[in-house]
Parts: C-alpha cells; structure tokens; sequence
C-alpha cells in the first residue's frame, strides 16, 4: 500500500497543547514520525534577561499551568546556587510540602486528561475533584489557585497557615483512601486494559540515550530518581524510595508509566504526612512573613563569572536552570537564563514509540508520556 | 532516613574522575562543592578546548559511563575578549542505567540501593565549559551521535543562540517558525527586548504599523 504523510495537530485531542505531529502512515501502521514544536514560543528566556532575580520566579510559575510549583522551585534552587544562599530548614520542609502537594496534583491533572484519551470519561471528573483539594491547600500557601509565586530567594513566600497541617493530614489521608477507586476504575476496566497493554513499549537504556527522565524511565524499572541520586533539600531526611514497575522484557509499556505515576502519588502523598510531622518547631507554629525562621537574607546581585545550576525532580521528568551571573556591570540581573524541559526532550523519543503501532494507539502512547506544551516551548 | 546517595562517596567518585580527565590535553577539570537545601553536592566542572571536545565526549561516554545528557546551552559574550566570544555549556548526568537482567523468561528489577554505590556507579554531575573565539560563524563539535539527548539540544542551541553543530544531521528551527530569515539568532546580544507604545497595543494590537525595532522604549 502507498505510504503517506497525515499532520495531526496543532489543534488535535492527542497532542495535550498545541503542536504537529507529522505521522507517515502505511495504511494504518505508523511507519514514521516528525514533531513539529514551537506553536506558544514566548521567549521566556530573553525576557528573564532584563528582569531581576527575584521578578523571574513569575515568569516560571507561567511556564506549566499544571505544575506552578515545581517549575518556580527549580528557578529558586538554581538561583541560590549562583547567589551562595543557605535556606533555614524550616522553609525546605515547607517547600518540600508544596512541591509534593503539587506533584500529585499534576499527576492528576495528566490522569484525568489521559482518561478521555482513551475512552473514560469518568474517570476526568473523579481526578479534578481530588485536584481540588490539592489546589485549595496550595492556595492556603501561595494565596492564588494556579500560579502561586510561592517560593522566595532564601526561602518562602508565607508560613504554614494557622491549621493547614490539620486540613493537609485529612485530605491527603481522604486522598490516600480514593486512589483505591482510581485503580478500581483504571485496573478493571477491559477497555483500558486493552489499550494500554503492550502498547508503545520503551527500553530503559535507550531512554536514557534519550535524554528521558522522571517517571517515564521509572516506570522501566530504573530505580533512578533526582530526588534520591543527587539529593537537595530535605529529601534525605524523610523516609521514602522512589516506586518503580518490574516492565516486560521488552521495556516499559503505557500501563507500566500509568502504574508509576499513581504509585508516585501515594508516595508524595504519604511524604507530605512525614513531613509535617517532621518539621522543625511543629507544623503548628507560625512565623510573620520575613522571619528568618522561613526567609534568609539574600543578596541581590551575583559575582562576576559564576555560574548557577540545579537539578531537579519535576513531575514529568528532570528540569534545570541555568543562569550565568554577569556581576556587577550588569546589576541585579542573570546574564542568561537557560531552562531545560524535560518534554523538550521526551517528544521527540515518544515519536518514535509510535512507530509500528496503528494510528489509534498514538493518543495512548503519547497521552502516557504527560506532554505538557507550556515547558516545552517556553 | 532516606536512601539516598552518601556526600562523601559521592565526592570521592568526582575526585577520582576529575584526576583521570586533567591528564587529557586541552582538558583542565576540577571538582566543585555546593550545597543545597542540607546536602552537599560535589560537581565536575571541566574547561575544555573546542579541539579536544570531540574527544573528551567519547572518553566521558565510554572510559566514564556518562549516560545521560541533561542539557546543553549557549551563550554569546560580546565583550568576552577574542578567546571567548562564545561558549557552550554542556550539563550531563551518569546515571549508571543499564536494562534490567531477565531470569527464567522474568524481567527483574534491578534493586540499587543508592546508600551502598561503588566506583563507577556513583551518580555524578558533570558540568562542560567550551569557549569559542571571536567569529561571526561559532561552531563546535556534535555530539548527537554519542547521546541522541543532545539531538534537540543542539538544535535549540543553534535556533536560540546561533552557535552551529559540525557534525549535527538534520539541523532545522524548533522553536522559531520555520520560516525565520538565515541568521536570526533572538538570544545574541544584539538583539534588543522592545516594548510596546501604548497607542500600539491598542490602537495597532496586530503590530501593522510597528516601528523598526530600534525605535520606542528599548531595554
């Protein structure tokens, strides 16, 4: 049969934002694939060149609308690394409570988008509805719903509110409890099964030839996690192992990066309760905004010559900053700001999944890989 | 306590791979101590010649099991001097990721226990500096063959910055529209942020009679 090139996208359900995928189809086999990004390039990275340390955070939070938080604490890690700042401890745990507040809420933000994908629609609603309650325990901390700007250079934004570590213990533990129906809905269903099942296998070196991190590679049984091989903030203090999936011998399938990301969600979850036990001083204290206990002071400007970099466990894979200081001639601002997106570098290794499989598995295999256009064009 | 990787091997293995790679010529590495949050990170961070770069990514990739390329990035320096105009950062990862051994027809999963890592297994962070002189054609080597991370990298490299892959197969736009005119690199310091006037953003939303990008308020 005659081999023929069909563009999916921009506007299309598979690509979860806006951009092309080329498909080069053999009757209903894939045979090859090109993506075709750049659709919401908004220059963040020269805008940051002309914004002040502290104004770039903002702009972070705006590079996923998913996942605010982390994006805004990979910029804070980066720029206290090229600022030499040491962040007091209580404000590591109370940003190692907003970040895994808000993993889980992405991940439910992907499972209730992956849902429709594959023909659930219930399941969409179930997941926004436990969002919910992440979203409204982010708020108590950041003040606002999506973009919270919730860490600060040395530390964070505001303290732990009076009784949010009561309100997070019931909903995180309420939240524990419902993951059970999500595996009841996702597990039993035949439907699902089906098209996620030997589905758009992947092999765990090959994806790390790649450049594919995160829960993607977890779920092919690589026990490799930024978290715990180059351990930042309080991570080594808390009790926990990355989850990871025993894959097929040929690699990891979709149900597999599925299983892993609700496994990551019981671990984020039960991480957020260790931590609020943990904290220095109890959870119930409270500091005004600027307290040394959660704020360090921080100087405005970088030496000349330095370079800042981070590493850091997004929910969709390793995300970096890097910033290159210009010193004193050039004030308060980064000489360069250089983000690295894990989708960035996962789409194109996700287009070649495809390959070999119809056509109506690429919303499936895509789907599992959690796109999410914001990052990826910055 | 979690399981997570001791600061003090890991500063061992950085140690022993640093001292391995300054014997190389044109190659100067060292190992840098940061902290972040309460651990403390050792780094290689390594200078090295644009001549010698072809050759230190092979020794990294195949004498140092460095597996994962993170990130790569590039910076324009007009008033760096003639040796470093340009400079492209590489960022990798050894991550020590091989396929899970499979026993009786059963994939296993391979149990790491990131507290007891030996040599060559230690996840390390590697931080690559090469300077480029003063030209108006920066190139330095591909390494797209080596890791395929570095395939989009180095096409975003070039797209946002301009600086050219020798080497590199397939080189095209990825973030700009493919219809950018040759040379339109928006990162190069030449090229100025500009913001709107206000008649514009009201009156001319669409941008038809936007002044040349020298005019209006520029930062």
């Amino acid at each position: 049969m005659a081999e023929m090139w069909i563009s999916m996208g921009p506007q299309h359900p598979m690509t979860h934002g806006l951009w092309t995928l080329k498909v080069k189809v053999d009757g209903e086999t894939v045979v090859d694939t090109e993506p075709d990004l750049g659709y919401i390039h908004r220059g963040v990275e020269k805008i940051c060149e002309s914004r002040d340390f502290t104004q770039i955070t903002t702009y972070c939070d705006r590079l996923c609308y998913a996942s605010a938080n982390t994006w805004s604490h990979s910029y804070i890690y980066a720029v206290e690394d090229l600022l030499d700042v040491e962040v007091p401890e209580r404000a590591e745990y109370i940003r190692l409570i907003a970040v895994e507040l808000q993993r889980i809420a992405s991940h439910l933000m992907w499972l209730g988008a992956y849902g429709p994908d594959i023909g659930n629609l219930s399941i969409m609603v179930w997941c926004l509805r436990e969002r919910e309650m992440m979203m409204d325990l982010l708020q108590e901390l950041g003040g606002s719903r999506m973009h919270y700007n919730f860490p600060r250079v040395g530390g964070v934004k505001r303290d732990l509110p009076h009784g949010f570590a009561q309100r997070a213990r019931a909903k995180v533990s309420l939240f524990l409890n419902r993951i059970q129906e999500y595996e009841a809905l996702f597990d039993e269903s035949t439907i699902f099964l089906i098209r996620t099942q030997g589905v758009g296998y992947s092999k765990p070196e090959e994806m790390v030839n790649h450049g594919v991190s995160g829960p993607n590679l977890r779920a092919g049984g690589v026990n490799y996690d930024v978290r715990t091989a180059h351990p930042y903030s309080v991570y080594s203090e808390l009790d926990w192992e990355p989850p990871l999936e025993r894959p097929s011998i040929k690699g990891a399938d979709c149900y597999d990066r599925y299983r892993v990301r609700v496994e990551e969600m019981r671990v984020s979850a039960s991480m957020v309760l260790e931590a609020l036990d943990k904290i220095p001083r109890g959870a119930d204290t409270y500091h005004e905004p600027g307290d040394p206990a959660i704020l360090a002071k921080a100087p405005s400007r970088a030496p000349e010559g330095k370079s800042g970099f981070h590493h850091f466990e997004d929910s969709r894979g390793e995300s970096m900053f890097y910033l290159a200081g210009g010193g004193e001639g050039r004030g308060k601002q980064p000489y360069r700001v250089s983000i690295r997106s894990p989708i960035f570098i996962t789409i194109p290794y996700a287009s070649k999944c495809m390959v070999g499989y119809k056509v109506a598995d690429i919303p499936a295999i895509m789907g599992s890989f959690d796109p999410c256009i914001g990052e990826t064009d910055r | 306590m979690g399981k997570t990787v001791p600061t003090s091997t890991q500063r061992s293995a950085a140690e022993s791979m640093a001292s391995t790679l300054s014997a190389m010529g044109g190659v100067s590495a060292e190992v840098s101590s940061r902290t972040s949050g309460t651990s403390e990170r050792s780094i290689v961070s390594i200078d090295c010649s644009p001549e010698n770069w072809r050759a230190l990514a092979e020794s990294l990739r195949v004498d140092h099991g460095v597996d994962y390329c993170s990130m790569i990035t590039g910076i324009h320096w007009p008033d760096g001097g003639p040796d470093k105009n340009w400079e492209v950062v590489y960022h990798f990862l050894r991550m020590n990721v091989a396929d899970p051994p499979v026993v009786d027809g059963m994939v296993q999963p391979i149990e790491t226990d990131p507290t007891k890592v030996q040599g060559s297994a230690v996840p390390l962070e590697i931080e690559i500096r090469v300077a480029l002189p003063e030209t108006r054609e920066p190139s330095v080597a591909s390494v797209q063959d080596i890791w395929v991370g570095a395939d989009w990298n180095e096409k975003e490299t070039w797209d946002l910055v301009g600086i050219d892959f020798e080497g590199h197969v397939g080189m095209r736009r990825v973030l700009q529209p493919h219809e950018t005119p040759v040379g339109f690199h928006p990162l190069q310091k030449q090229h100025k942020l500009r913001y709107h006037d206000f008649e514009e953003m009201y009156d001319d939303a669409q941008g038809f009679l936007r002044k040349p990008s020298d005019a209006g308020k520029i930062k």
